[in-house]
């Protein structure tokens, strides 16, 4: 019954070990290239859908007002200029001229205002409204001219434009955004344009003749929705999408090992605006003493992690920005691996171990917590690691891995927890207002920690209202010394951002620049040669 | 006979409701809600709006109120809206007064579901009867020690692992079969003989990988049924006025040993809508497991609601025709029911 089977397929035509994917060859524009996704998008009208695998796919859709360069510098997308008002607080922008959505409708100022009014209206539940809401003012003097106005400077408002898709007004105006079929089939003024959604299953987007910036070199992405990453793995084995992220294991062991993958498959590495750390619950005794959270920052060896849980694809941190870049203070260095140091911390914090169980004690209560984390293998298994690291200077831990949902309403949300295991996946603007400001400690806010530092206070505020980048940078470099003097988190390390791109796609640039090798996506190009021959293009 | 099932039939409203009102309250225990998803830890978005958002979705009221509003809207067979997929209606699709049509969620994913898990039932069946046939007239021969080996084996094997040795054999080792998915992306353009050839292959693994793993227990059914009646005594006198062997199992012993199956087949029916999770995650298919699973963790109340009432019917109606099919196969349940 198998051979039966077996005999209805047919073999491909020419076997891919032969085809040499190293080749060098002018651009040209055509080709199909194939990424898998885990999750499938909601929705692709972003600022309601809210989640990454949504904006993932309308980024290619949709167009900012501005966005970030190579070297994350801010640059016009629709916008060709703009302009900041000598008391900070108007941004004038000039689009570019004869902008056109897909649909050939002309792409004006309007758009871009009943964007905004759409993200700010009452009856929108848009997760990122926040930031458009400090809009006292926006206007349009003329179809090219858009003019927001507010209350007092606000240093991240740039970034944030960086961060709206702008909206067509002549195909959504009336409706209702959380419901409107326009989610499913959207009208955009990027590079692409949705060409058909299978749900579940893929979605194919094709190249936009009427896009904003110019024509993408590759003619259709595909995008395929396969939840398992093993899955996707032997699909990119098979030579069946060209994109995957991957893990370190994947990433340094694997496709090293495998000759037959590296001849097909490129590797890239690029540094995430994320990090993973270990965060006090600073309401808590004894992690309301700075000896305490010094003396385990001490006692924790991160190298140790980075190698155990990452194999070596991370770098530890000293700041809460991305290392490289301008916001980054290069003069912090990280707290060395040192259980001495933190013993005799230990000793004067007070804790002593008095009936030589090897756990320390004080005031007759033992020194033991609990750290708590999502569900997550890597942040597990750090977990373990600086578990036995603590043990090692008498301090007692336990560790509680928790579903996500329950995990945020059951333990963050009500600060019922005394140590965490988290990452933050930030934004490109440093301000970090909402995660350190003591003003935002509330249930569902950020700084569920509880730190309460009134110069960081200030500094946050001054942060904010700063539109000159030299002196914030001077504020943030401060801000993140305190930061790390104070240890009301540890940070444990940076993950790379691994990805494996089949060599048929050329054109990428390797190192990944500080923005990541996605930044010139639309001139990638697949030479004619290397196209799969089994899809046709129609 | 017709008074017995308006009975059986009017007493499944209330158990319905029943059922309706523990799943939703033990849905409700677990911490979380929509706004717990992965947007509530980006320091851009703000408590407001997840306030804003559980307003909308009237879960900021109490528990019971929430039930009594989706008590309402199921009076009139309204299964609601997803939260989590752009509003989606969760059993059927809806026309917008632009006429777009959004298809519902249960709609798109349950014909799927149901052919793969139909598929592997027959397979299964056909497999096992066979086999526990077998097994049992050859009972403690070899033959039935293999079966059993083989039953066990397949029994014993997780499932995902055998689907990626498989999946990694076939798919990438050998380029015969696709990995994962439900069609190629070439799918539309292919002609009608191509399009079931390519539905065929993908559906192959997703399929035969259950139905070997899900083996053991039919077979084992048929063979215990099958050699508790060949030891009874009407078999004897079979034999005994010279029937062929074959006449005497096939005719007169099988039918009664399968008597059993149609109580397992019944108690399948709800099985049939619900897929598996992990197969469906492997296989990239997206099935009633996925759907139930995804919105479990996302704390999709519309949809894990929708998904239990549909299942706790189908699984009421199931024992129900299970009921009826044994008293129509056996005289004695059927004389027991008239009464």
């Amino acid at each position: 019954m198998f051979l039966l089977f077996l005999t209805g397929c047919n073999a491909p035509s020419k076997p891919a070990s032969e085809v040499n994917y190293d080749l060098n060859a002018p651009p040209t524009s055509g080709g199909t290239m194939i990424n898998a996704m885990t999750g499938e998008p909601s929705g692709l009208i972003s600022m309601i859908a809210g989640e990454s695998a949504s904006s993932a796919i309308s980024s290619n859709i949709f167009n900012h007002l501005l966005k970030y360069d190579k070297n994350l510098e801010l640059e016009g997308d629709l916008a060709e200029s703009w302009q900041i008002s000598a008391d900070q607080k108007t941004i004038r922008f000039k689009l570019k001229p004869n902008l056109k959505w897909a649909d050939n409708h002309p792409l004006t100022s309007a758009d871009v205002l009943f964007t905004w009014q759409a993200v700010i209206d009452e009856k929108t539940a848009s997760p990122y409204a926040s930031d458009f809401q400090l809009v006292k003012k926006a206007e349009t003097p003329d179809a090219l001219s858009f003019v927001v106005t507010y209350d007092q400077a606000y240093a991240p408002a740039l970034d944030s434009w960086a961060g709206l898709q702008i909206l067509p007004k002549h195909l959504l105006e009336g409706q209702d955004l959380h419901t409107s079929a326009f989610a499913q089939k959207p009208i955009g003024s990027n590079f692409y344009q949705l060409d058909k959604w299978t749900h579940g299953e893929h979605l194919k987007l094709s190249r936009n003749p009427n896009s904003a910036l110019g024509q993408a070199k590759i003619d259709y992405l595909i995008t395929r929705i396969i939840p398992d990453n093993s899955a996707q793995f032997l699909e990119l084995m098979a030579d069946n999408i060209d994109l995957m992220g991957l893990d370190p294991i994947k990433f340094s062991r694997i496709i090293p090992a495998r000759p037959e993958l590296q001849k097909k498959l490129a590797l890239y590495k690029e540094l995430g605006n994320s990090y993973t750390y270990m965060g006090f619950n600073l309401k808590h005794k004894p992690f309301d003493d700075v000896r305490v959270r010094h003396a385990i920052n001490y006692a924790i060896d991160k190298q140790e992690i980075i190698d155990g849980v990452y194999l070596g694809l991370g770098i530890n941190i000293a700041s809460p920005y991305k290392p490289g870049t301008r916001w980054s203070n290069p003069d912090l260095v990280p707290y060395p691996y040192d259980p001495d140091k933190a013993r005799a911390l230990l000793k004067e914090a007070g804790f002593t171990d008095s009936n030589g169980d090897g756990i320390l004690e004080r005031d007759g209560k033992t020194f033991s917590f609990e750290i708590i984390t999502n569900q997550n293998k890597e942040r597990e298994k750090s977990a373990v690691l600086i578990q036995r690291r603590l043990k090692e200077v008498g301090i007692d831990v336990r560790i509680r891995a928790i579903e996500w949902a329950s995990f945020i309403s059951r333990f963050i949300k009500t600060g019922d927890f005394d140590v965490v295991i988290l990452g933050w996946g930030l934004g490109l603007d440093p301000d970090q207002y909402n995660i350190w400001h003591s003003s935002q400690q509330a249930p569902g806010q950020f700084n569920f920690i509880g730190y309460n530092n009134s110069t960081v206070d200030q500094l946050l505020e001054q942060g904010r209202l700063e539109l000159d980048a030299n002196k914030r940078q001077r504020i943030y470099h401060t801000f993140a010394r305190i930061l790390l003097e104070d240890s009301p988190i540890i940070y444990l390390s940076a993950g790379y951002g691994l990805t494996a791109i089949h060599k048929r796609v050329k054109g990428i640039d390797n190192p990944a620049p500080p923005a990541g090798i996605g930044h010139n996506s639309e001139e990638w190009y697949i030479p004619q040669s290397l196209r799969r021959n089994e899809i046709t293009n129609h | 006979m017709l008074k017995y099932l308006i009975k059986r039939v009017l007493w499944m409203i209330p158990m319905l409701i029943g059922i309706s009102l523990i799943s939703f309250s033990i849905m409700h225990l677990a911490p979380g809600d929509i706004t717990n998803n992965e947007s509530a830890f980006n320091p851009k978005a703000s408590e407001e709006s997840r306030q804003k958002l559980r307003e909308m979705y009237n879960l900021d009221k109490p528990v019971i109120v929430q039930y009594g509003l989706w008590l309402k809207r199921m009076a009139t067979l309204d299964f609601g809206k997803s939260f989590a997929s752009h509003q989606k209606p969760v059993f059927w699709q809806t026309t917008d007064k632009d006429g777009n049509v959004t298809k519902g969620m249960i709609q798109q994913a349950l014909p799927i579901t149901l052919m793969i898990n139909l598929l592997g039932l027959s397979i299964t069946l056909l497999l096992a009867i066979p086999l526990g046939i077998i097994a049992a007239r050859k009972y403690q021969a070899w033959q039935d020690r293999s079966i059993t080996l083989f039953n066990f084996i397949g029994f014993s094997i997780p499932g995902f692992w055998l689907s990626l040795l498989l999946m990694y054999w076939l798919g990438v080792v050998n380029n015969w079969f696709p990995i994962s998915g439900l069609h190629s992306l070439n799918y539309d353009t292919m002609d009608t003989w191509d399009k079931i050839k390519d539905s065929f292959s993908h559906l192959f693994l997703p399929v035969v990988i259950p139905s070997i793993t899900g083996l053991a227990g039919i077979t084992l059914f048929v063979k215990n049924g099958m050699l508790e009646v060949l030891q009874q005594d009407y078999i004897t006198t079979a034999r005994a006025k010279g029937l062929n062997e074959g006449k005497v199992v096939y005719r007169h012993a099988l039918r009664n040993a399968l008597l059993p199956l149609i109580t397992i087949i019944g108690l399948s029916i709800p099985g049939l809508i619900g897929g598996s999770v992990i197969a469906e995650t492997i296989f990239a298919i997206p099935g009633m497991g996925k759907l139930f699973y995804d919105a479990v963790l996302m704390r999709d109340f519309p949809v894990v609601m929708g998904i239990l009432t549909i299942g706790s019917a189908l699984t009421l109606i199931g024992n129900l025709l299970a009921d009826v099919a044994y008293a129509w196969a056996d005289p004695r349940v059927r004389r027991g029911v008239a009464r």
